[in-house]
């Protein structure tokens, strides 16, 4: 078979699935079996890679490197692009911010999981009874090396309402206008 | 009765079965992985692929056998299968030869497309039309109905907005797609 065009391997260092590299699947799928599956792997596939290289936030209209091939020469459509993200919604993988449907936070962890890595996080390091920042959190020393560092701060604060809800912490207003104070009571 | 002759029905008859129906057997054992290949390729393919990339996929599973697989020992084991009513066949459509997992009857306009499609991995319309010398009706007819069955993906995405007809049985896509075998 003629058709040898090369690959699209990778995007930075995160290894592109072979579908990635198959026309078609840039197409939204009339038949509904072929839609399903194509469905499911751009679902997986936008969560690996939101996850690897830590992006919360995805923006239909922009640029976002994943949704086009420049290789085979094939892009998502805008539609085609809100249909998947719109199915990572209906499973709670992913939230609209705006009525518009223009930008998508993607939870490749769900609140509830950042939830339960914030309280590990803080009785790995001592916090229980103590007092710290959402920047302190999510910047700070202790953060490094684990997954709160440099995590979205609406995400983080969605994770520490939960808490809070739970009575595992209580939010306060901080010192400075833009960062807001969190003691734990685990 | 076996008591009375002295006769141990499971252990003598495990073996006289297994031998008849090849259980145990490494054509049996093939079958078996074949079976499980087809399966978790069909949601890409629609219940057909090339014998070459099942033979890869094959290889791929058994990396730490010593016993190479080969083509020939394919189409064995398929028709092994065969016999056990399993629906699966072996059809060729040009150079290539096609394995059937699904029930699917394809006529002889499908496999015409599906030789056309052989050549680039897709067709259009026009194509069809033109090496084919049919008309527009009955080139879509027979390509909605490769699509409907799922072994057609339709590609909007060329530049030259013409809708390509991409058919995965006749491509490589190895390694891929979801498939975790």
């Amino acid at each position: 078979m003629a058709c040898s065009y090369r690959d699209m391997q990778q995007l930075g260092d995160f290894k592109l699935p072979a579908f990635f590299n198959y026309p078609p699947y840039f197409t939204l799928q009339p038949v509904r079996d072929t839609r399903e599956k194509q469905v499911q792997l751009w679902k997986e596939l936008i969560l690996d890679y939101c996850r690897t290289q830590k992006i919360f936030v995805i923006g239909l209209e922009e640029e976002f490197p994943l949704f086009s091939n420049p290789v085979i020469e094939r892009s998502l459509s805008n539609e085609a692009r809100e249909v998947f993200l719109s199915a990572l919604v209906s499973e709670g993988r992913a939230e609209w911010l705006d009525k518009g449907h223009r930008k998508c936070l993607i939870l490749w962890h769900r609140i509830q999981d950042w939830a339960d890595i914030i309280l590990s996080f803080a009785k790995d390091n001592g916090l229980e009874d103590s007092v710290t920042t959402l920047e302190e959190i999510r910047t700070g020393i202790e953060s490094r090396g684990t997954e709160l560092h440099g995590m979205d701060r609406t995400v983080l604060m969605r994770a520490l309402k939960l808490l809070e809800h739970k009575g595992k912490l209580a939010i306060f207003k901080g010192t400075s206008a833009d960062d807001e104070g969190v003691k734990f009571s685990v | 009765m076996c008591a009375k002759v002295g006769v141990d029905t499971l252990a003598s008859n495990k073996g006289f079965w297994a031998e008849l129906l090849g259980i145990g057997d490494f054509y049996y054992e093939l079958g078996v992985q074949i079976v499980e290949i087809c399966l978790a390729t069909r949601p890409h393919n629609g219940g057909l692929i090339n014998m070459q990339e099942l033979c890869t996929l094959l290889r791929q599973r058994r990396k730490s056998d010593h016993e190479a697989v080969s083509e020939d020992d394919c189409l064995r084991a398929i028709s092994k299968l065969k016999v056990m009513g399993s629906g699966f066949e072996v059809i060729s459509i040009g150079k290539k030869k096609l394995v059937r997992s699904v029930p699917t009857e394809l006529n002889k306009d499908h496999n015409q497309i599906l030789e056309l499609a052989q050549a680039q991995g897709f067709v259009t319309v026009d194509e069809v039309e033109r090496r084919l010398s049919w008309t527009t009706g009955r080139a879509i007819d027979a390509l909605d109905t490769l699509l409907d069955e799922g072994l057609a993906m339709i590609d909007d995405g060329h530049r030259d907005d013409r809708r390509r007809y991409w058919f995965p049985c006749v491509s490589s896509i190895t390694s891929s797609v979801g498939i975790d075998t």
